[in-house]
């Protein structure tokens, strides 16, 4: 009886992630390069009641997980500025953070800081470094699609590479729009074709209709969960006043 | 001390066991590829009862109900576009298969992600397997063809949480992935939706805390002709 009550009970606590995740998304709907996340429920363990030779068996509710993030392609905005660049397909900028260590990202709003060397907004630097040389602008600068930076007159400056890594799914999230690599993500390694834009960056993933319509029904689960638990309730009651 | 007491109770006891499996479906109304669970209720062994002094008979008597196996609705359920192509759905009612510590398990979830080692993993981290049972590599691109997964045919495959089921799989009798068997098709960037159908389940619901209460008054009624017997009989001018 009281296992039915527990199941309802993990049934919303999954239920719960699940809104969490679609705030998450749509707190994002605008943030360049986000991806909405992705949200796998399971059920859990079932418990074997042997009665009178048959067994009948009853679950114990189910579980939600973040599974990674949608990696389809955000809608591409053009900009116009020089240094925001988008990537179309898979693929991340590599960062080094004020602490020494790299995170990736796909948020391509690139500035150049005081010493001309490209950085994100933050001021984590592009990696490897791009310095623009002294009196060389931003504007004058050309980002090919495969991340080979020229300045005027074709002198070169620098290459942008972009990595992938084995398991985009197991990023985890950092400050801002960074990711990191852990065990699980893999190692990051060279993209074989890298297709960069530049004057553009790409859009959030996030389709705030979908989000909208998953919000309903994980709403409408949740309190279909809650009503079960009622019941559950009421018929406790009802055997407490068996003897009345 | 009266049979019926222990008919009643007997009806109760079942109906906690449908309200706790009805709990659970409920739970996992958004968990892909569930299968609801139903217990069938059948009466317990009928007794003949006679008259001991002719020899008369005078009719059966059920001794309450019994609960049956758990079976688990294998039914397909519908499929729902999620546009993730690493999400897959069985059409038909073949299975993936998963390797396990335990083994080789069964699931028709089809949520997948991929590993450090660029596999096709299951959300729980477990490989998916292909139809000669060997784990699946994701393309550079990040994709897996269809027809790359295996689909198993696993006859009266048993629930065992986390998504998966126990069973063997019958051999030769596979269709192969992608392409059009009688187990199913598998379909890209797809998830089979929970079987569990809300309103039916909320229905059921109402209806087994009715009969639960019913079962309640059934034996109040029978407590209060005991307690009538009890205290009322013998007693003179009726009262007690």
């Amino acid at each position: 009886m009281l296992e039915g009550m527990y199941a309802a009970a993990a049934g919303m606590a999954a239920q719960q992630q699940q809104i969490d995740a679609i705030g998450n998304d749509l707190a994002n709907a605008s943030t360049t390069g986000y991806k909405a996340e992705r949200v796998g429920f399971r059920d859990l363990l079932y418990n074997q009641i042997d009665q009178a030779g048959t067994t009948t068996s009853a679950g114990a509710g189910a579980a939600a997980q973040v599974m990674g993030a949608n990696q389809a392609q955000g809608a591409v905005q053009s900009t116009g500025d020089p240094l925001d660049l988008a990537i179309e397909g898979p693929g991340y900028f590599t960062v080094k953070r004020a602490d020494g260590s790299t995170a990736l990202t796909r948020d391509g709003a690139f500035e150049v800081d005081a010493q001309g060397r490209m950085s994100t907004a933050e001021g984590d630097l592009v990696q490897p470094p791009i310095t623009l040389p002294k009196g060389v602008s931003p504007s004058e600068i050309a980002i090919a699609p495969d991340g080979k930076v020229t300045g005027p007159a074709g002198r070169a400056i620098g290459q942008i590479t972009l990595v992938e890594v084995a398991s985009p799914d197991h990023l985890l999230a950092a400050s801002g729009s960074l990711l990191t690599t852990n065990a699980a993500s893999g190692a990051p390694r060279p993209l074989a074709t890298a297709k960069i834009q530049q004057g553009a960056l790409e859009g959030s993933n996030v389709d705030t209709a979908t989000e909208m319509v998953k919000m309903i029904s994980t709403q409408r689960s949740y309190q279909l969960e809650s009503s079960a638990i009622q019941d559950e309730n009421q018929m406790l009651s009802i055997a407490n006043q068996l003897r009345s | 001390m009266d049979l019926g007491l222990f008919i009643a109770a007997s009806g109760m006891v079942a109906e906690q066991t449908r309200q706790d499996q009805l709990s659970n479906d409920l739970a996992n109304a958004s968990t892909p590829g569930y299968k609801p669970d139903a217990t069938p209720q059948q009466s317990f062994g009928e007794i003949l009862l006679r008259n001991s002094a002719t020899g008369r008979t005078i009719g059966s008597l059920n001794t309450g109900v019994a609960l049956g196996k758990t079976y688990t609705d294998m039914a397909p359920a519908g499929m729902q576009s999620t546009g993730e192509p690493l999400d897959f759905g069985i059409v038909g009612t073949g299975f993936f298969g998963v390797q396990t510590p335990e083994g080789t398990r069964y699931t028709r979830d089809g949520q997948f992600t991929t590993s450090a080692q660029g596999l096709l993993v299951t959300a729980t981290g477990q490989n998916v397997l292909n139809q000669s049972g060997t784990p699946i590599k994701v393309a550079a691109d990040g994709t897996v063809p269809a027809s790359a997964l295996g689909v198993f045919n696993v006859p009266g495959a048993v629930k065992q949480g986390e998504n998966l089921f126990a069973g063997t799989a019958a051999t030769g009798a596979s269709g192969a992935g992608g392409s059009s068997g009688a187990l199913g098709t598998v379909r890209q960037g797809v998830l089979e939706e929970s079987g569990v159908n809300p309103t039916t389940a909320m229905v059921e619901m109402v209806g087994s805390l009715r009969t639960f209460q019913s079962g309640q008054q059934a034996i109040q009624a029978i407590d209060q002709t005991l307690q009538a017997a009890a205290t009322q009989v013998g007693s003179m001018n009726g009262s007690s």
